[in-house]
């Protein structure tokens, strides 16, 4: 049943899913390694859900392949994924502990087995004497717990998740984030889609990130920030500014009095501007090299894409 | 392969467990007996009051018999059937019209006024019976005025009393005096039998009734529960659940679980009911067996056709995986209560019609329309177990109808499978026809 252990958890070649007219994902090539947490990035409408749902065969693609483990057979993986999508409700009338042990048993879990667990699991969130309520008198948070809960129930080794941090209140984004790394250390692979891309910087160790139906970069974060170069310098400094007149290095200064932000032409050696300022006999107080955030780095590639009109969009997102 | 995979299992123990414990479940299957048993012992008891009152409120009768041709012999009759009537001489002399106008004045409860000709007229005509019951007041009719409304009991005596009064006084004026008129007027009666191919004998009346009632209690078994579904699958989308289900189970297992279930819920509701109606009538049949031995009904020679029921439930069971087929594709095309009638009345239709049709074919169950549309699926979940019960139908015909409902039923869950497949994933408007025919179409 479990591939070879060097197998991706998720490998997409070539996926394109149109609906009408519209290309929701347009030749889609995803390889996501056990045991990482991957974010999938990407402004409102960018494909992120569709995907989501083409990975597990809730929908089919129009072109392209998916193997999950190793499997082309996603639907003899079920019991191994679990999946919050970013509708997540609950049958009201149900009971907490009769609810979550419904999803363990869609799930292969024998009723008793998935009952217990179901009330072990509310007791470690703090739901423990709620468990026999109905879910209908629950507040929104103890309804997210509970949601989240009955994805990682019958502890899977894929957990997808769309916008699973969208419209939780703060402490239970820590708890999310606290019991996703719990799952990642028992060795669970998760994949999670968000417009807000600070999210997946903090958490993922690798991202994609699609625009427009179509992927833009990917790769470990720490990669494309390498690779997108530390070309932003913060500079403070007493005297003249006449080294930065500097075309052969600089492509673009943003000056606030005595502190500027440069950005380097590319290939620049931040080295020799440092050398010209010392040389103008101004006196430096700061010169650092600023890391791009990965937003940073995203609006630039979309914009090189020619895609920038979902960038603003994705900007108001952010901002929201 | 076996559909019913353990999450399948889980979705029908959902459905079941959540229903059987509602209220709802619990209001209906326990109302329906108690409405039944409540009708009968309301209208028991109100025959039981209207007869009691009968007796118990004297009520004074007067005649008004000018010709004095039958006077005598109401009264007679009357006292036969313990009632009060004397002549009422003082009202002989005016017409309907003056003695309504006085009827209050008198201690008459009831004014019997019988024309002037009438009883030449009956004697010489015998086939023109007086009216009891035209108050219309014509001078030429038998006219009864009465001060408070008659209880059907006072009037039924009082058109016999009139009869045997009338063929007595006849039978008088042709000579005849000593016959009893009861031997003269006594009812013919005739049995029914149904002659089956096996010889078996039933009685018309009863299949009659019962399968109208059997017609009566599909339909309104097929209409409920069909909602039932459109309810549960709605509530998938309302409650923003279904693609949790849906990245668990395949859609078609998701309907298939809610039909089962909802199905089962029915099934239970239907064993509870069985079961009291089984006791009722074993009590009832106990204590009441003296009457009905009374009356000439022998209840053991009332053959259980248990062949019968057992084809009928089949029936019901495909009748209602046809129309639970469709109702799941079309609250699979949905979002809202609003739609949802809108999408439940064409095919809400197609089982008021069959319902419709049913009670013609009760009334002539081999005439040949009738066995067509027992044939036809959509028809024959109700025409067939009507027909079953009504007459005896050759083994070939329920097998073609049960054949062709069963093809049938899977032609409706493949194309309830593909339109709830796309159907289910979309929110806010109602999907419309050209859209569900791609669906079905493409899938």
């Amino acid at each position: 049943m479990i591939g070879a252990v060097n197998t991706p958890a998720i490998r997409l070649r070539g996926v394109t899913k149109r609906f009408d007219r519209k290309t929701a994902v347009r030749d889609l090539d995803l390889e996501i390694p056990r045991g990482s947490i991957y974010g999938l990035i990407g402004p409102n409408g960018a494909g992120k859900t569709t995907t989501l749902r083409i990975i597990l065969d809730i929908i089919g693609p129009d072109a392209g392949s998916v193997d999950v483990f190793g499997s082309p057979n996603v639907e003899a993986m079920r019991r191994r994924i679990g999946y919050l999508p970013e509708e997540r409700g609950m049958y009201q009338k149900m009971t907490a502990a009769d609810h979550l042990a419904f999803f363990g048993q869609l799930k292969g879990l024998k009723r008793k087995e998935a009952l217990a667990r179901a009330r072990s699991g509310l007791d470690a969130v703090g739901l423990g004497d709620r468990a026999d309520d109905k879910v209908e008198t629950f507040s929104k948070g103890m309804a997210q717990k509970a949601q989240f809960l009955g994805v990682i129930l019958h502890e899977p080794d894929l957990l997808v998740l769309d916008e699973p941090f969208s419209g939780l209140d703060p402490l239970n984004v820590e708890l999310f984030k606290q019991l996703l790394q719990e799952r990642q250390r028992a060795g669970a692979t998760i994949l999670l889609s968000t417009h807000l891309i600070e999210d997946a910087e903090r958490l993922c160790e690798r991202v994609c990130m699609i625009a427009g139906a179509t992927k833009v970069l990917d790769g470990r974060v720490r990669d494309i920030k390498a690779a997108a170069g530390r070309r932003d310098i913060a500079l403070s400094f007493e005297g003249n500014p006449t080294f930065l007149d500097a075309p052969d290095l600089i492509e673009d200064i943003s000056a606030h009095g005595t502190y500027v932000e440069v950005r380097m032409l590319e290939g620049a050696d931040p080295q020799a501007l440092l050398r010209r300022a010392v040389d103008s006999g101004a006196l430096i107080s700061r010169f650092e090299l600023i890391e791009p955030s990965l937003r940073q780095i995203f609006i630039e590639k979309a914009t090189e894409a020619g895609l920038s009109h979902e960038d603003e969009s994705e900007d108001d997102e952010a901002a929201a | 392969m076996n559909p019913f995979t353990p999450r399948v299992a889980a979705v029908i123990r959902r459905e079941f467990v959540l229903r059987v414990k509602s209220k709802w479940f619990l209001l209906s299957t326990l109302g329906l007996p108690v409405l039944i048993v409540g009708l009968g012992v309301l209208s028991a008891f109100l025959a039981v009051r209207g007869a009691t009152d009968a007796g118990e409120e004297r009520r004074l009768i007067g005649i008004a018999d000018p010709a004095g041709l039958i006077g005598d012999l109401l009264i007679e009759e009357f006292l036969a059937d313990s009632l009060d009537a004397v002549r009422a001489a003082d009202m002989e002399a005016l017409s309907v019209d003056e003695a309504r106008t006085r009827l209050s004045d008198t201690s008459y409860d009831l004014l019997l006024m019988i024309p002037r000709s009438e009883g030449r007229r009956s004697a010489e005509m015998p086939g023109a019976m007086p009216d009891a019951d035209e108050g219309e007041g014509g001078d030429g009719r038998t006219t009864l005025l009465a001060r408070a409304s008659v209880p059907s009991v006072i009037e039924s005596s009082v058109r016999g009393a009139l009869q045997r009064a009338s063929v007595r006084a006849r039978l008088r004026s042709i000579g005849v005096q000593s016959i009893d008129p009861g031997a003269l007027l006594q009812r013919t009666s005739f049995d029914v039998i149904n002659v089956t191919e096996s010889g078996e004998a039933r009685s018309q009346d009863i299949y009659r009734a019962l399968s109208f009632g059997i017609a009566f209690f599909f339909y309104f078994i097929l209409l409920i529960y069909g909602q039932m579904i459109v309810r549960a699958i709605l509530e998938e989308k309302q409650s923003d659940i279904v693609e949790i289900m849906v990245s668990s189970l395949r859609p078609w297992e998701l309907m298939l679980g809610k039909i089962v279930g909802v199905g089962a819920v029915g099934i239970a509701q239907m064993a509870v009911w069985a079961l009291v109606f089984a006791l009722a009538a074993v009590y009832g049949l106990t204590a009441g067996a003296s009457t009905l031995a009374e009356a000439g009904i022998d209840i053991a020679s009332i053959p259980v056709p248990w062949g019968t029921l057992v084809l009928m439930f089949f029936f019901l069971v495909f009748g209602y995986l046809l129309y639970a087929g469709m109702f799941a594709g079309a609250g699979a095309t949905i979002s809202n209560e609003h739609d949802a009638q809108q999408v439940m009345l064409p095919i809400t239709m197609l089982i008021i019609l069959p319902f419709i049709a049913t009670q013609g074919v009760i009334q002539s169950p081999n005439a040949g329309w009738g066995v067509i549309l027992s044939l036809v699926p959509f028809f024959s979940p109700l025409v067939m177990p009507a027909r079953l019960f009504a007459t005896s139908v050759p083994v070939w015909q329920w097998l073609v109808s049960l054949v062709l409902l069963g093809v049938f039923v899977l032609g409706a869950a493949w194309v309830a499978g593909r339109i709830f497949r796309v159907g289910i994933l979309m929110k806010g408007q109602r999907a419309n026809l050209p859209q569900v025919l791609r669906w079905i179409r493409h899938g």
